[in-house]
Parts: structure tokens; C-alpha cells; sequence
């Protein structure tokens, strides 16, 4: 890329000294060649991006996004799920192993490493906890942690076994692996597919209780400060996480964890239309958990906000909701979401783009002369419509897909290349 | 009879959740009248004569689809049965796509029988003929509930102000469901009664009593629902064994004595005999479990025929 100019942009880049100012910004090359308050156009192949009114920040990172890559490219690969990513503002994720075959070995984690090699977005491969995904015995974390993985977890499959995850945790300490917990007692969840409350009961479904998360919360915490290991929580969904984990990080207990954005405004009350738009896993809660996780966000105890993004074919979504696969494709609406929820600029950059390059220990992009650009520009005000023009993702199961959404991602820049989503 | 000029406020009767209190009186009446066509020597009118009804079961059942093929019969309908195990369906071809082959055989209307809740909600948004819901996992089953608050009124006069206890499993059971919803609609008081595992936790939530105490819940109310036991049907066991169900709440003849008042006993049927209700209770002047069957039939004709007024 060459020149860019950035005229006007308020700056979002807590602990460096243009925070909170009104900067011009000069990029040569992918690199941020000048800060200034005022800096003339050279007129000459530059491109002028008046940015009065739109925020500069470290470009987001979703450290929990499914791409189908591989195996299940039907629903997204790495390529059509990194532009859904840039599209979002995002200009790194870290993907669950998710995948067939699960990224469960070597092989599976340096195919991600490399497919991703040449894209705008970083991409941080989650490897399994268990063989297979199984649940049942270690996969190779050392070897997984030299070609790439960044963590971790089983994805959407909750290890059951105390023993295999405090084994995990223990081990991986080790080396300096982090072990992503996604928290669901399987036996109390009894293969819900909703919130167990007031709607399951008026919708004659099976609820999953808030229970079943807690108890899974509390067991990992206990494993977690057994083996003084740190431990990172996926979704947590309910009151009782949000009230465990603050606990537990107020003991100074290593535990970070992420809410889905849309955790922070859908209820369960949206399922009771039988539209598997809505069908989630950890499943929509209540206003009461919604309030909990926004406080939780507020106070610290919730580190990360991500998408979940988790694209499936129409074939697994226009279906029976009980049957129906769970998720929804979330990079692209994540910040309207987090501005719907109420949360301040200083709140979404913290939990979009700080929050998770902590928790999984990568560097925060720096904001200086010198360094290589990676940042978002965003406008909080501007409207734009989520609809099959603008959705970048290969699949299209969002609830909000036709709405018109405000907050839009303007541009991103990232490994000396840009991305103009709504210029 | 001559034609209502009274509609129903829906397309399709996929809940009693849908349904007004004004629907549900109107299906009453347009069902007394159908009552008494089945008790004259001709017992049909062409009514539906030029409409095709298509019976699909995803799930196995033998009295409701009786009930709703009896019902289509007399009023002249063309009918036609599909059943299939849900289980080789949801390997296969897709709800929408089964339906869609079956209506494109010109079929105007669909009873459709389905293990998962909501499926008939579902498919409304997606295929265009009339649905009647003959059952949805443990979501509604709601010309059960219509039938069983006729067969109340029937029997004792009104349904407004009555008791009406449900006994049983409450968790599993649609028909609890939409006999909830109903009988509240229709301005009942509604117990629910049965083990503590299969009571939902948040039953409160729909505006009934709860009572884990079987004498006591046949002490208040005026009418019991007896519902169907089926261990063999639930992936969990959340009682250890139908002895031990049958012990605490199953109905006999000494119980119903002991009251000092006479009630009315209901059961959705079939009949466990012996576990949740005994034979000499089942047997007795108390029940009105074949007035239930018998209405069944009424009901499921005013509901098509009313439906089928609605047709564009």
C-alpha cells in the first residue's frame, strides 16, 4: 500500500499520548510515518481519508471465531471468514478447532498458520485439549504450541472429565500453554436447547440451566488454583459465572473470560418464534444474566468481548430449531452490537482489541512513528445495512441479516495491507 | 347446519397459545353442532368435500390420527396418511421438502404430527397450506385441549371458574401445556400436580398452582386430568420406577372415596391401567374418559371446517 492519510481521526489508543485527541495520521507503506496534529496532503498518489468524527483504535481481535477450515469450507473458509473479520474491524482472531478434522495435531495447526499467511487478518490457531476432541485423552499441546496454537480448548465441546482438565492445566503450564475452558456440565444441560426459564416453560422445551455453566465455572476455578494454572473461560453466559470468576480474580486467581456480543442484547425470550437464528450455545439467557455480563464488563471481571462467529449452510439452519445448528455469524455486527448494549468507546476498544491480546499474551499494537500500522477506523454514528451485499462471510445465518445496524467499520490496516470497508 | 358467519382470528391452529377466548368459543359451538351430526343415522355433511387433508405423523400415534381421519371422513374430505419415523427423516429429506412434495399433489391442508416443539410454527412460515397441529414434541397439542375443556363444559356446565388438577408428567407432556393454556383462557383454576422432577421450575410462570401432594390436589379441584405415564419415553428416568410412581400418584378407587365430594376424572388416554389410574376409577360414573374420545372427533371437525373457511 501506499500513502494514506488520515485527517481528523479522535484517537483511541489508551496509554500512548495521543489518547483521546484529535490526530492526523500519516501511513507509509503499512507504517505509521508521522502523528501530527495538522499534516498537509502531498497531493501525489495519496489517498485523503477525512475522518472528522471517527475513531482510530488498535484493530479488534475476536479471540473466539469458527471458520470451517478444515473440512467444513461449505460454511466459511479462512480467506471468505478473514474478510468477514476486516469487514467487522477485526484485524486479528483466534479460531476454535471446530473443525474436521479438529485442529488437534501439528498438521492441522500449520495448515491455519500457513492458509493465513498472506491475509490482512493474524489468525491464531486454538488447538484441542483432547485427542480427537474427544474429551478423553491429552492431544499433543507442546508440539501444537510450536506450530502456531495460541491456546488451548476443546471448542464447542466442554471437557467433562475433572481429571483430563486438570491435567491440561497442569501440563500446559509447563510450557506457557493457555487452556480455554468452555464451561457446560453436559449431564445438567440434558441436551437443552434453550434457557431453562420462563420461555422454555410457555415453549414446552427442555431448559438448559444457568446451573449447568456455574458448576462448570466452579469445578475449572477449583482445578485452575489446584494446579495454579491459568484459565480462560469462553462465553460465560449467566450471573453465577460472572459472580465466580470476580471472586476468584479478586484472590488473584490467574482467570480471565469473554462474553459473546450477543449475550450483551438478546434474550431468550427471542427463541419464542422458533427461529434458529436465535439458537446459540451457551444458549440465550435473561435480562437479569444480560445485566450481570454488562456489569461484569464494567468492573473488569469480564475481560473480552467476542462474535462466537459461527457460520453454518441454510441446509443446518432453515430446519426444525431442534434440530437446528447452533450459532450465528457474528464478525461483521459486533460493534453496532457492543453500541447497542450501551458500552462506551473506551469500553469496546478495551474489551475489542486490548482485552484479548492479553489474554492470550500478543502484543498490543502500537501507536507511534515508526511502528507497523494495525488499527481500525470506525464511525459510532454512521447506519449501513446488513444484508447479502454487505455480508462477507460464505454463510448467512444472523438474526439481524436485512437490518440496518449503526456503528460501521470504515477501514482497517494490518501487515502492510488495508482493507476500505465503507469508505 | 348453516355456515357460520363468525371466522377464526388464524390460518392454522399450530397452538391454543394463538387462539382467542372468542376462537375457542366459537369452535365450541361450531362442535356442538358437529356433535349432533354424529349422533344421527347419517352421521356426515359434504362440508369439505372439495378439500384434500394430508395426515402426516413424524411420530407414532394411533388415536389422534383415528380421531382427526374420522373427523376429516365426515366431513367429506379426501384424505391422505404419511408417517415416517422422524428419525429416518432427519437423516434424509428435510420437513419442508416432505411437505412441499405432498402439497404439490394439490393438497390444501395439513395435519401434521411432529416430535420437536414448535415444528408446526415452523413450517407455517415456510409452506403454504392451512396446518392443523396434532402435536409438537412437548410443546402443544392443542385439539387435545380444545376437546378436554369441551368435554369440562359438557360435563359441568362452564369451564370458567372450575379447578381443574393435572396430574402427571408435567414436563414431557404437551397436552399439560395446552390444557394450561387453554382452561386459563377460558378462566379455570389450574393445578398441576406430580412428582417433583417432572415439574417444570418455572410452571409458576403460566399462572398455575403446584401441588406434589396428590390427595391434596384432588381435594381442591373440581376436575383431574390424569395423564399419561411413559417411562419408556423419556431419555432420562426422573423416577425410579412406575411402582414407586403409581404409589404416589396413582388414582384408585379408596382415594376417590375418601373425598367428600364427587369429581370428574379425565385421562388423555391410552390408559395406563394400574399405574396411573386404576380400573374400577377409570370404569366409574367419575370418568368421562370415552365423552373425551367421542368429543374428539366433534372438535377436530369444527377446527378443519373452520380453517377451511379461512381458505383464500
Amino acid at each position: 500500500m501506499d500513502s494514506l492519510l488520515i485527517k481528523s481521526a479522535k484517537i483511541v489508543f489508551p496509554d500512548t499520548p495521543f489518547h483521546g485527541r484529535e490526530m492526523d495520521v500519516l501511513i507509509e507503506g503499512g507504517v505509521i510515518a508521522q502523528i501530527a496534529g495538522r499534516i498537509k496532503a502531498d497531493g501525489n498518489r495519496q489517498t485523503v481519508i477525512d475522518a472528522k468524527g471517527q475513531y482510530l483504535s488498535p484493530g479488534f481481535f475476536d479471540m473466539n471465531v469458527n471458520f470451517g477450515e478444515p473440512g467444513l469450507e461449505t460454511k466459511e473458509d479462512i480467506v471468505s471468514g478473514c474478510a468477514a473479520a476486516a469487514a467487522g474491524g477485526f484485524t486479528g482472531v483466534a479460531v476454535r478447532p471446530n473443525t474436521q478434522p479438529p485442529l488437534h495435531s501439528r498438521s492441522e495447526v500449520a495448515l491455519i498458520v500457513n492458509r493465513a499467511r498472506p491475509l490482512l487478518v493474524d489468525v491464531h490457531p486454538i488447538g484441542t485439549i483432547s485427542k480427537k476432541r474427544m474429551g478423553e485423552e491429552l492431544a499433543e499441546l507442546y508440539d501444537m504450541k510450536l506450530a502456531g496454537a495460541i491456546a488451548f480448548g476443546d471448542g464447542d465441546r466442554p471437557v467433562q472429565q475433572a481429571g483430563l482438565m486438570s491435567r491440561a492445566l497442569l501440563y500446559s503450564k509447563g510450557f506457557g500453554g493457555r487452556i480455554i475452558s468452555y464451561p457446560e456440565d453436559i449431564s445438567v444441560a440434558a441436551g437443552a436447547k434453550m434457557n431453562e426459564g420462563v420461555t422454555s416453560t410457555y415453549l414446552g422445551m427442555r431448559g438448559n440451566p444457568n446451573l449447568a455453566e456455574a458448576l462448570m465455572v466452579a469445578r475449572d476455578l477449583y482445578l485452575a488454583e489446584y494446579n495454579d494454572a491459568p484459565i480462560h473461560f469462553s462465553t460465560i453466559s449467566t450471573a453465577e459465572s460472572v459472580d465466580l470468576i470476580r471472586r476468584a480474580k479478586s484472590k488473584g486467581l490467574p482467570v480471565t473470560c469473554e462474553v459473546a456480543v450477543h449475550h450483551l442484547v438478546m434474550t431468550d425470550e427471542l427463541v419464542a418464534g422458533f427461529d434458529s437464528n436465535y439458537k446459540v450455545s451457551p444458549p440465550l439467557r435473561t435480562a437479569k444474566d444480560q445485566k450481570a455480563l454488562l456489569k461484569g464488563i464494567k468492573d473488569g471481571t469480564v475481560d473480552a468481548i467476542v462474535s462466537q462467529h459461527t457460520p453454518h449452510e441454510i441446509e443446518h439452519k432453515e430446519v426444525e430449531y431442534q434440530i437446528a445448528a447452533e450459532g450465528i455469524i457474528g464478525l461483521q455486527t459486533v460493534l453496532p452490537l457492543a453500541l447497542s448494549a450501551g458500552l462506551t468507546v473506551e469500553q469496546l476498544v478495551d474489551k475489542l482489541a486490548i482485552g484479548p491480546r492479553r489474554v492470550l499474551g500478543l502484543p498490543i499494537p502500537e501507536f507511534g512513528e515508526g511502528a507497523v500500522a494495525n488499527m481500525v477506523l470506525f464511525d459510532t454514528s454512521r447506519e449501513w445495512r446488513f444484508d447479502q451485499q454487505t455480508n462477507q462471510s460464505r454463510s448467512s445465518n444472523s438474526p439481524l441479516l436485512g437490518d440496518t445496524l449503526k456503528g460501521a467499520v470504515t477501514m482497517v490496516i494490518n501487515k502492510r495491507q488495508m482493507a476500505n470497508t465503507q469508505l | 347446519m348453516t355456515a357460520s358467519p363468525r371466522q377464526l382470528s388464524t390460518n392454522h391452529l399450530l397452538g391454543i397459545k394463538d387462539l382467542q377466548a372468542t376462537d375457542i368459543e366459537l369452535i365450541f359451538e361450531t362442535a356442538d353442532n358437529f356433535k349432533d351430526v354424529l349422533n344421527r343415522p347419517i352421521k356426515k355433511v359434504p362440508s369439505l368435500r372439495d378439500i384434500t387433508i394430508a395426515n402426516v405423523f413424524f411420530e407414532n400415534s394411533t388415536r389422534t390420527r383415528l380421531s382427526f381421519e374420522l373427523a376429516e371422513k365426515r366431513l367429506s374430505a379426501d384424505i391422505i396418511n404419511f408417517a415416517a419415523s422422524s428419525s429416518s427423516v432427519s437423516k434424509g429429506e428435510t420437513l419442508i421438502d416432505t411437505v412441499n412434495n405432498i402439497l404439490a399433489m394439490k393438497v390444501d391442508m395439513i395435519v401434521m404430527r411432529h416430535p420437536y416443539p414448535g415444528a408446526g410454527v415452523f413450517l407455517s412460515k415456510h409452506v403454504n397450506a392451512q396446518l392443523v397441529n396434532a402435536g409438537d414434541g412437548a410443546h402443544e397439542h392443542p385439539t387435545q385441549a380444545l376437546l378436554d375443556a369441551f368435554s369440562i363444559r359438557e360435563r359441568l356446565g362452564d369451564v370458567a371458574g372450575k379447578k381443574v388438577a393435572i396430574i402427571g408428567d408435567i414436563l414431557h407432556s404437551r397436552v399439560a401445556l395446552s390444557n394450561i393454556l387453554c382452561l386459563r383462557k377460558l378462566g379455570a383454576e389450574v393445578m398441576v400436580c406430580g412428582p417433583t422432577t417432572l415439574i417444570p421450575r418455572y410452571i409458576g410462570s403460566l399462572g398455575v398452582k403446584v401441588e406434589y401432594d396428590l390427595l391434596a390436589a384432588l381435594k381442591w379441584c373440581d376436575v383431574a386430568n390424569m395423564l399419561r405415564i411413559q417411562l419408556e419415553r423419556q431419555d432420562i428416568a426422573y423416577f425410579p420406577s412406575l411402582r414407586e410412581y403409581s404409589m404416589l400418584y396413582g388414582l384408585n378407587k379408596k382415594i376417590l372415596d375418601s373425598l367428600d365430594k364427587e369429581i370428574t376424572i379425565m385421562h388423555p388416554g391410552p390408559i395406563n391401567r394400574g399405574v396411573e389410574i386404576t380400573s374400577d376409577v377409570a370404569d366409574s360414573h367419575h370418568s368421562i374418559i370415552l365423552d373425551q374420545v367421542e368429543n374428539g372427533v366433534a372438535i377436530r371437525m369444527a377446527v378443519l371446517y373452520l380453517l377451511a373457511g379461512k381458505r383464500g
